[in-house]
């Protein structure tokens, strides 16, 4: 298990001896169990530093932000900045590096492992707590996570309360870090793609009906776009800024501009949006579940993320974030790559 | 009374310079028949079209997108196939995931000298389609 305590204690001596900028980690925020992202840059800031089953977010994607900070300063500080992983958010540092967004030296990976439990899904937990006063969250061992609300301490089986992709998580441990916190975990998972083949075996007509409900709700407000650490894109081909219509924009011009998705929250744009997003993170999304929780009207976005890992994996052999070192998916192939379906 | 007008599929058809465009206009030369509902739009190689021309294609309007490129080991680029070949996989199982028709959405290897390969490819795609109907899922509604 990974001891606070031990985790606490790199975090200062890192601060200390000013091997990195800053760390960013989770806190709480006054007396509220779900953390929030923090970015400790003082030694007696550590003291708040969490971990715990409500760390939900991927940190990773700040590196973003601090990249673009970092391109704009005269002088800018070069040394790494800290930053605490889990199993998939590891992943997703070693995509950013595979990309050559970043380079290894620009990140103190603190790698902490959620071992056999991992991250709540909120709904659930408040589900099953309903009415209760909910405290804190911590990980029990074993597979299972401590509850207290109000005074008393109920220890429940993970599963029960976590976050669906944690449930069909197969790489607990992170994959690349300077320091590993918690225990290498392999784990058993039945079937991780289980619901993907379950949304498979539907006929095309129930397909669309999913598909076409779940569209029809989306509001283009680019939340999950926002929040993933892959998408890191200056310009978005789903908003394009360049494109931007200005006063003295000639017809010409205008005609010669090629807007792929438009603005509008019609369902034919926001299919359009959706299907561009899913190939755009084919071999690289690390599941990390981020896009899926941000979305105000629930659009299950994780299931088209995870039916293009399914496909990569089937398909190719691949997994995104393993190997940074390897091309990425798109960016290669095998000769004998499968052709069964062309003509 | 008026006659029930027979739905016509229209195929957008992403043809590489090389092989498959070069295979479409052998067709056209060697005066071999083949029904009129292509749209045939060449590219520089197959491994040049992005999975938005497709989506593209679907939301102007065609009922099926074809990519056709050089057989494997032929392309004009090298591997631009081999790289196209991939894309595509992930796209044909991406719009059947969503619930569009697979026989919506075709890939090919034609070359230069496959003339009624090609014509082959096309009749049986608007036989395919025939049956579906137009495709209005991915249609823009604005
Ligand atoms: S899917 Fe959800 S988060 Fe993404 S743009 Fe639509 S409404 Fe916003
Ligand atoms: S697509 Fe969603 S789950 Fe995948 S990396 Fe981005 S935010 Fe995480
Ligand atoms: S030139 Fe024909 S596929 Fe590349």
């Amino acid at each position: 298990m990974v001891t606070l305590e031990e985790l606490k204690d790199n975090c200062r001596q890192i601060l200390k001896e000013g091997k990195v900028k800053y760390i960013i980690g989770y806190k709480r925020k006054n007396g509220q169990y779900m953390t929030v992202p923090a970015f400790l840059d003082r030694i007696e800031e550590v003291d708040h530093l969490v971990w715990d089953p409500s760390c939900i977010y991927n940190l990773v994607r700040y590196l973003r932000d601090e990249k673009m900070r970092k391109e704009k300063e005269k002088e800018p500080d070069t040394r790494p900045v800290g930053v605490i992983v889990k199993g998939c958010d590891s992943r997703a540092v070693n995509i950013l590096i595979q990309e050559n967004y970043i380079t290894r030296d620009d990140v103190y990976i603190i790698g902490v492992s959620c071992e056999k439990s991992g991250i709540v899904d909120e709904k659930k937990l408040t589900k099953k707590f309903a009415g209760k006063d909910i405290r804190k969250l911590d990980f029990a061992g074993n597979g299972k996570i401590q509850v207290t609300c109000g005074t008393k301490n109920s220890v429940v089986p993970a599963e029960e309360i976590l976050a669906d992709r944690c449930i069909e998580c197969t790489i607990p441990t992170p994959i690349v870090f300077d320091v590993l916190f918690g225990e290498k975990t392999d784990r058993e998972v039945p079937d991780p793609f289980k619901t993907i083949k379950e949304l498979e075996s539907f006929d095309t007509t129930r397909k669309w009906e999913f598909w076409k409900e779940e569209m029809d709700k989306c509001i283009r407000c680019y939340a999950c776009r926002s929040v993933c650490p892959m998408c890191y894109c200056d310009e978005c081909v789903a908003d394009s800024i360049s494109l931007a219509v200005k006063p003295d924009t000639t017809a010409e011009e205008k005609a010669h501009k090629i807007r792929w998705v438009e603005k509008s929250p019609v369902i034919s744009e926001n299919f359009n949006y959706h299907l561009i997003r899913a190939m755009h993170l084919a071999g690289r999304c690390v599941d990390c579940g981020e896009c899926d929780r941000v979305c105000p009207v629930d659009i299950p976005l994780r299931y088209l993320n995870r039916k293009m890992e399914k496909e990569s994996l089937d398909h190719f052999g691949y997994t995104a974030g393993m190997e940074p070192e390897k091309p990425t998916l798109v960016s290669c192939f095998r000769e004998d790559d499968p052709e069964e379906f062309i003509l | 009374m008026k006659m029930e007008e027979k739905f016509e599929p229209k195929i957008v058809a992403f043809l590489c310079k090389w092989c498959s465009s070069a295979g479409s206009d052998l067709a056209g030369v060697s005066r071999l028949k083949y029904p009129p509902n292509v749209v045939p739009i060449t590219v520089m190689c197959s491994g040049s079209v992005s999975p938005n021309y497709i989506f593209s294609a679907f939301k102007k309007g065609a009922d099926g997108v074809l990519v056709s490129g050089c057989h494997p080991g032929d392309c004009h680029y090298m591997k631009g196939n081999y790289y196209a070949r991939r894309r595509i996989t992930l796209v044909k199982e991406l719009l059947d995931f969503i619930g569009i028709e697979p026989q919506r959405f075709h890939m090919s290897w034609v070359s230069a000298a496959e003339g009624a390969k090609f014509t082959e490819i096309i009749s049986d795609f608007v036989k395919e389609l025939e049956p579906l109907g137009p495709q209005n899922k991915l249609r823009s509604n604005l």
